[in-house]
């Protein structure tokens, strides 16, 4: 347990903006669409941070079953442009029940798709 | 609205998302490993019935409320150790899914894995209930 991986088409997460209005507001913070709403391959960077998320979220272990909102998670980018997490909710509250100090995650993303991990750090 | 309204447009729902056709679509076909959908597939489906039928599934809500330790006096713990299901998880899980196959949860089944079983039914029981709570 600690480390977490997921992998998204682009064009998936692309049609679903498209077709869903609610579907950038209901996964993603006012941060996260601040920053990938201002770059060319947008879809590319909200299909690279949803991966972040479910790779956290499996990381943690925590099924669907739980009280857990996608916006629990935010993934931005410090100065230097390392991803960094925030988390708020239920999943900041899990955090602190298991002991996890920091959620480290890296991401990378192509055309066609978007890869992300996630590792637990405890202390 | 009744069961058989709700089970049409669910199907229509399922058909859209995953570009199935509509006769391989039937209340107890597994969304996975039946009709071919994945995890993006579901949110697809949740959005198109939020709009269908004007309600919201919340992302925990999706699964009945299968493993909510509410109300029972039981603790997380008691359903789920460490992503795994307790045999006493399971027991609930197959009480609040009675549309799934039991054979499909065994031992060792994880929380995580719970989508996986979803059928047509299931989100048919899941609009139910969000409608019969909005009414």
């Amino acid at each position: 347990m600690g480390i977490g991986i997921d992998i998204v088409e682009v064009g998936r997460i692309q049609q679903l903006a498209e077709e869903h209005e609610a579907f950038i507001t209901r996964v993603y913070t006012e941060a996260e669409i601040r920053y990938c709403s201002g770059k060319k391959n947008r879809h590319q960077h909200f299909a690279a941070r949803f991966a972040a998320k479910e790779s956290v979220l499996k990381a943690l272990g925590v099924g669907w079953a739980r009280d857990v909102k996608w916006t629990d998670v935010e993934v931005v980018n410090d100065a230097l442009g390392k991803p960094q997490v925030n988390t708020y909710g239920e999943v900041k509250r899990l955090m602190k029940e298991k002991n996890v100090r920091e959620i480290l995650v890296s991401l990378s993303h192509t055309a066609g798709y978007a890869i992300a991990s996630a590792q637990l750090v405890k202390g | 609205m009744d069961e058989n309204t709700i089970l049409e447009k669910v199907k229509e729902s399922v058909v859209e998302a995953l570009g199935v056709d509509e006769e391989e679509v039937k209340p107890d076909s597994v969304l996975f490993d039946d009709l071919g959908a994945e995890s993006l597939d579901l949110l697809d489906i949740v959005f198109r019935l939020e709009k269908e039928f004007g309600i919201k599934i919340p992302r925990g809500g999706i699964q009945a409320d299968a493993l909510s330790a509410e109300g029972e006096n039981l603790k997380e713990e008691d359903l789920v150790v460490d992503g795994v299901l307790t045999p006493l998880g399971i027991r609930k899980l197959k009480q609040s899914m009675p549309e799934v196959d039991p054979a499909r949860i065994t031992d060792g089944f994880r929380a995580d894995d719970i989508p996986t079983l979803f059928t047509v039914q299931t989100f048919v029981n899941i609009v139910k209930k969000l409608l019969a709570e909005k009414a």
